[in-house]
């Protein structure tokens, strides 16, 4: 991108502010924020980490009036290209604001800065035996910003939610540079537009968050987990399905494909049959008694739906042990090729069977390699593609099955993301699923918060 | 630019993923992405595709890391991001990049004094006792290393009281001792680290050298990457525990203290010696041993390997895992690697820490 005389004046202007330690414009540092963990990649004109709210503030008060785009940034774990700078401008670290300042156990809630590592807020809240629940997968180096961005999920999802769930209130930086305070620290609350939730899952176009109220729930006092191996997958989707409907909610059902068994196998050789069509991961929580009376039943589910191997963890070691698979799910998967692309289409539960179908019918079809694991209990699959971005011949297939998966979860009454987001890989998708209304409605609502497109442009929205 | 060609395949591996941030302590420190793996990773393949030319900054972005390898562990597709580096250090080298003033001294000084302190050759064995300054044939070798040799006397002497108590008949090179090739890879002078592996080589034939034995974490990890062809490399805590266990040493005098074992990586992720330390230290009666939270194969690495090139940053890391064993209520932080007891003696200080930090041979010959 040209850098013009105005860009170069409020870059200059946003050094002084900040301090020279943190802006940086040099090819190096450019390189290193030009990415997420997608494949897409666009090099930013300077990379500016700040220290505080009213620094952000100052910066998107020049950034509106020079027109320079702006781009938040946790940590670059995200899954749509989220924080790449597709049209250049400032990539804005918030990595610096990492302070959790205040936990609450009276009122159930916690105020932590957007930069903390979600791992460090259910490491604190586990210290003091609560739980934060939502747990995606890249949580060990993930944002909480990040995570309200993308609206991010997990595992604990279908019984505990996702991130938008967990956030009551929060401080926003507007586009323009004022700063907002939305929500409370009230479990209700019926005052005015619920704009928390208008931030949740923005991914950054809408306003700059910096500081969030979370709540917080006690921890379940016992944990059970279930491992069920099935040769046929329509088995364990039947089993899905009747333990939702036999009124149990585990805190955990996780399923693996044929193809992501076999690629465990490979990689770590644990034991598990290469017949095996399906395994389910199952685990219930709560009061002792409860949770090991819920998974009696689902033991008896899976019985009845011919789940020829069953492993109940009685210790630690044992639960460690059957989540090893689960554990290990996607780095097996990620050895097979040089290059995995993850998705997140999500489907109603009941429908993985037919998603799952589908998708192996895609892979077939296009002549390559999909493995499917995932989230069973809410729908929420990843289907992970295998490939070689370099051969352009077989990349070319893998973005048509790409298209058909989304068109399938549709199909299917799902979405086309999950938990991952829109960002630029998803974009050319959105009006499918939320219709040209949608679109517009949306649009309208950037246009309010962020007159001259400034906050993360090219994201969500084909331009 | 061509450019590491035989490695092009793990770079494409990397699906920036980021996990390495977690893992990476120059990264958790700086908090900067040219100081993680992904970053590194980035900017390489920017220098191959002729987005970036070798400069200073990509220069210091490959030097900064410590070789750790503990990204690689939690890495999905596992890059080996250790060997991927020190294949780029010694490409820069070979592409006619110079290394940074300082570090360059001490790859000179190597070169000529066999040592990376500027230290001269002639004074290696000074501390040596009378009967161990001169080489014979034996089975057994004692390396004590350059570290040892000029920094760390305290823990040489140990080892050789706990040796010659035990009745183990062995020979020290003295003056002839030379430096293992460690710091050479780790600066990309692959060539030079080769010429002195070659030189040791030749010395270990001439004695009959069946095993060499060493307190240097560091030059255990060269023995047994680089010279298991002709010897046995073991580190000095893989005999003394071997020795505990056929009932030729024994501790009787009791060491009443909290103490924590901290797993240096090249005993530990690279030398794949987890146990044997710990087994010793247990075996002292009244030891109370705790652990890390993140140890053996997953520990996080002192920051020694930069105490040399960047040691601020150095100092910084060791004062964090030194926090960390003070957090966790440990009187006595234990290494077996002269490396990480300066850097982390080093970073306490800087940092005002008061923590009692010592060498694992010292405990063991006041046990016996």
């Amino acid at each position: 991108m040209q850098k013009n005389k105005v860009f170069t004046d409020v870059l200059e202007k946003i050094k002084n502010l900040v301090g020279e330690e943190y802006f940086s414009d040099s090819l190096e540092d450019r390189l290193c924020y030009s990415y997420d963990a997608t494949i897409d990649e666009a090099l930013p004109d300077a990379i500016v980490t700040p220290g505080t709210t009213e620094e952000i503030a100052q910066i998107m008060k020049w950034a509106n009036q020079a027109k320079l785009p702006v781009i938040p940034r946790g940590a670059g774990t995200g899954l749509s290209g989220g924080s790449v700078p597709v049209q250049g401008g400032l990539v804005m670290v918030l990595t610096r604001m990492g302070r959790i300042i205040e936990i609450n156990e009276a009122d159930y809630y916690m105020v932590v800065e957007n930069g903390v590592v979600t791992q460090t807020i259910c490491d604190e809240m586990e210290k003091r035996g609560f739980m934060y629940p939502p747990d995606p997968a890249s949580m060990k180096t993930s944002t909480i910003g990040g995570n309200i961005a993308e609206n991010a999920g997990g595992l604990r999802g279908l019984k505990y939610g996702v991130t938008k769930d967990y956030v009551m209130g929060m401080e926003v930086v507007t586009p323009t540079g004022d700063i907002l305070h939305t929500g409370t620290r009230t479990v209700k609350t019926a005052t005015g537009y619920n704009l928390t939730q208008l931030f949740v899952g923005s991914e950054g176009t809408l306003g700059i968050v910096t500081k969030i109220t979370l709540k917080f729930i006690p921890a379940p006092e016992h944990k059970e987990s279930l491992l069920a191996i099935f040769k046929d997958m329509n088995h364990a989707a039947q089993t899905v399905a009747d333990i939702i409907s036999s009124g149990v909610v585990p805190a955990t059902l996780e399923f693996l494909d044929h193809i992501t068994i076999n690629a465990v196998e490979d990689f770590e050789n644990i034991g598990l049959p290469r017949d095996a069509d399906a395994l389910l991961l199952i685990e219930t929580d709560g009061v002792k008694e409860a949770a090991m009376k819920e998974i009696g039943r689902v033991e008896e589910i899976c019985r009845k739906n011919q789940a020829f191997r069953l492993e109940k963890a009685e210790t630690e070691e044992q639960r460690d042990k059957i989540w090893e698979a689960r554990r290990t799910a996607f780095s097996a998967l990620a050895r097979v090729r040089p290059t995995t692309i993850l998705e997140d289409a999500t489907v109603p539960r009941s429908r993985i069977p037919d998603m799952v179908r589908g998708v192996n019918e895609i892979a077939k079809k296009y002549n390559i390699q999909i493995g499917n694991f995932g989230h069973a209990g809410d729908g929420n699959l990843h289907p992970t593609i295998l490939t070689d971005q370099r051969d352009k011949e077989e990349f070319e297939r893998v973005e048509k099955a790409i298209d058909e998966i989304f068109e399938l979860a549709l199909k299917l009454g799902g979405t086309i993301s999950g938990e991952h987001g829109i960002g630029s890989t998803k974009a050319k998708f959105m009006p499918d699923e939320v219709g040209d209304t949608g679109i517009s409605v949306m649009k309208n609502v950037k246009k309010a918060l962020d007159p001259n497109n400034i906050l993360n442009p090219g994201k969500m929205f084909v331009s | 630019m061509n450019f590491i060609p035989d490695r092009v395949e793990d770079l494409v591996r990397c699906m920036k993923c980021g996990n390495c941030q977690e893992t990476c302590p120059v990264f958790v420190v700086t908090g900067k992405e040219s100081r993680v793996a992904r970053g590194r990773i980035r900017l390489l393949k920017a220098v191959i595709n002729d987005e970036i030319e070798i400069t200073d900054g990509v220069q210091e972005s490959v030097l900064t890391c410590l070789q750790c390898d503990a990204c690689r562990i939690t890495c999905p597709p596992g890059v080996p991001v250790h060997e991927l580096l020190l294949a780029a250090k010694a490409a820069m080298l070979k592409k006619g990049k110079a290394l940074p003033e300082d570090q360059n001294k001490l790859r000179i000084s190597i070169k000529d004094e066999s040592n990376p302190f500027a230290q001269q050759k002639g004074e290696r064995g000074a501390w040596l006792p009378p009967d161990m300054k001169e080489p014979k044939p034996a089975k057994y070798l004692l390396h004590a290393g350059c570290a040892i040799s000029y920094a760390s006397n305290r823990i040489g002497k140990a080892v050789i009281r706990i040796l010659q108590k035990a009745g183990i008949d062995f020979t020290m090179l003295g003056d002839k001792e030379e430096c293992c090739g460690d710091p050479l890879f780790r600066m990309g002078d692959t060539e030079q680290a080769e010429k002195q592996i070659e030189k040791n080589k030749a010395m270990y034939k001439e004695l009959g050298i069946e095993y060499v034995i060493t307190p240097c974490a560091g030059c255990f990890k060269t023995f047994k990457e680089h010279y298991s062809d002709i010897i046995k490399p073991l580190h000095i805590v893989q005999l003394f525990d071997r020795l505990v266990k056929e009932g030729k040493m024994s501790f009787s005098r009791p060491f009443k203290k909290k103490v924590i074992y901290f797993d240096g990586c090249d005993i530990g992720r690279h030398g794949e010696v987890f146990e044997e330390p710990r087994e010793l230290l247990k075996a002292i009666p009244g030891l109370d041993l705790i652990e890390f939270p993140k140890n053996r194969e997953n520990a996080q690495c002192c920051g020694g390997p930069l105490l040399g090139s960047y040691p601020e940053l150095a100092r910084k890391i060791a004062a964090q895992r030194v926090q960390e064993a003070i957090d966790l209520g440990a009187e006595i932080l234990v290494v077996a690697c002269p490396t990480c007891l300066l850097n982390l003696k080093e970073g306490a200080r800087a940092a005002g820490l008061r923590m009692d930090i010592q060498d694992i041979n010292p405990i063991i010959m006041r046990a016996l």
